[in-house]
């Protein structure tokens, strides 16, 4: 018996990894987003965007086509690189990114690989690991536009954490808790996170921008100074892995960020037993919020110019700092009063 | 927060909200200024400098063409009138009429499409018009040796890739800086 249950235990963790919140719901998303970020940027900027992969359905296919020019791409080593790093960087930075997704719960009632209370204090963690690997592929690549990227990534890095862990401390006050699930219940007894806070909700976004390297801070990839950031001297499948990273970090935080600020599962609580209505409702309702917010992310790029460097760092210690600290001022009054 | 601060703020948010807004307004309503090439194509103007070739019948072989081209993309190449009065290739001429009187020998202008410029120069200067002009301009070859054709292959014109397009003459507008209308 405690074997089956263990079996059980393990298919259904390996199905929370690979099939739903996952890795395959993942990249699904991810295809999707790139697709829709081409389309935006375009439709914003008076032309087509990608449009003659499948013509018939605006050119949706593009993604899946360059995924497979990556694919069978010839992958090159340069000479100078450091050759076990540049190979295993890469791999580790997807990990990690993925990672935080283990402690992220897409309903009440779906569990995940470690039953912890402290959910939330793990995934924002394991969210600031992957720019120690971006900062091993900089080093590891020999050419300098990747050391330079990569420095720029250790600059901002420093400059944004201690802001995204302002404005989820701010919610944690608020919520009495550091597990999702007690966070999402209080939401839905009082008010969504956003309403309640919405400095850190800002702090938060702005900081989820940051740190995928989104516009308008596209600083570590800015392909006009940079060639291609940290990625210049990747070709194949090793690029496509390194281009996937962030819309995977983008899509943690976006979960992240539906959890903790736009309510998780809420109108679709999961109170009913049962495998659609108790497991994947919920779940489906948490992917849509964060797949909204990861296209209003993703719009940026057709609105705004890039930072410079030394601006991003000075908006970084200068403003977006003192801003999660009021939230986490306002939270402390909220907490006080509620 | 002292009254420049207060005001710096302002405007931040403000701008900020403003661009989202733009943004947000050509999301909904897109304003494309890009032509869909191939489904739709420019109307060109009846004098437009395209590709060209030659009247077989017309071109008396002066080499005028040969001497005005800038770019020295035309070059003479060695015929014979045959009897229809169309030119011949040297060799098969020769053969053909060898017992007849001895034929006439001539030259015709060939092109190098990857030298010509089209500044039509030799139709200017051509003294019995024989250049035939054409409006198709978007035409890439495969291989380099297509850029060089024999004389057979560059007396007919190469196939207009838009034929079948849409044709649209572009218009300026206050509102879109540039508008295509379909062509009458």
């Amino acid at each position: 018996m405690g074997i089956l249950l263990l079996i059980i235990w393990l298919i259904q963790d390996l199905l929370y990894l690979i099939v739903f919140p996952g890795l395959i719901v993942a990249m699904v998303l991810v295809i999707l987003l790139i697709y829709l970020e081409r389309k935006i940027a375009a439709k914003v900027q008076m032309r087509f965007g990608p449009l003659y992969v499948s013509r018939k359905v605006g050119g949706a296919l593009q993604s899946i086509s360059d995924l497979l020019r990556f694919s069978f791409q010839e992958f090159i080593l340069p000479v100078g690189s450091d050759s076990i790093a540049f190979l295993m960087a890469p791999g580790f930075m997807f990990a990690f990114a993925m990672m935080p997704l283990i402690f992220i719960p897409v309903g009440p009632y779906y569990s995940y690989l470690f039953p912890s209370t402290l959910t939330i204090l793990f995934s924002v963690a394991l969210i600031t690991i992957t720019p120690i690997y971006a900062i091993i592929v900089g080093w590891a690549s020999d050419n300098k536009f990747s050391f330079i990227g990569s420095l720029r990534e250790a600059l901002l890095v420093i400059s944004y954490e201690i802001p995204l862990l302002l404005s989820v401390i701010a919610m944690v006050i608020v919520y009495k808790t550091l597990n999702y699930i007690p966070a999402v219940a209080f939401q839905e007894t009082h008010l969504p996170g956003i309403i309640l806070n919405p400095i850190a909700a800002l702090v938060f976004i702005i900081v989820a921008i940051r740190s995928t390297g989104r516009f308008p801070f596209d600083i570590t990839e800015a392909d006009s100074e940079l060639v291609m950031g940290l990625y210049t001297e990747y070709s194949a499948l090793f690029f496509g892995i390194g281009m996937a990273t962030p819309y995977i970090e983008l899509y943690a935080l976006s979960l992240i960020f539906s959890l903790l600020f736009l309510g998780g599962w809420w109108p679709a609580s999961g109170h009913a037993t049962g495998l659609l209505a108790g497991l994947f409702m919920p779940g489906v309702m948490v992917i849509i919020k964060a797949f909204i917010v990861m296209i209003v992310l993703v719009f940026l790029r057709a609105v705004y110019p890039r930072y410079r460097v030394d601006q991003a760092i000075r908006s970084g210690w200068e403003r977006i700092i003192y801003l999660g600290i009021i939230a986490v001022i306002i939270s402390i009054l909220e907490a006080i009063i509620i | 927060m002292s009254d420049k601060g207060k005001r710096k703020l302002r405007g931040n948010i403000e701008g900020n909200a403003r661009a989202l807004a733009t943004g947000f307004k050509y999301l909904v309503e897109p304003n494309r200024m890009t032509l869909d090439y191939p489904v739709e194509s420019m109307k060109l103007a009846p004098n437009y400098r395209g590709f060209f070739t030659v009247d077989d019948k017309k071109c008396i072989g002066c080499s005028m063409c040969e001497m005005v081209c800038p770019p020295e993309a035309i070059t003479m190449i060695p015929r014979v009138i045959s009897t229809t009065g169309y030119t011949l290739p040297v060799q098969q001429g020769a053969t053909q009429e060898a017992g007849a009187k001895p034929a006439k020998k001539t030259k015709r202008p060939v092109v190098n499409w990857g030298r010509c410029i089209y500044c039509y120069f030799c139709f200017d200067i051509c003294p019995v018009d024989a250049f035939v002009s054409s409006n198709i301009h978007d035409l890439a070859f495969y291989n380099d040796a297509d850029y060089r054709p024999s004389y057979e292959e560059y007396l007919k014109l190469p196939e207009d890739p838009v034929k079948k397009s849409k044709k649209v003459i572009p218009k300026p507008d206050i509102k879109r800086g540039i508008k295509y209308e379909p062509a009458p």
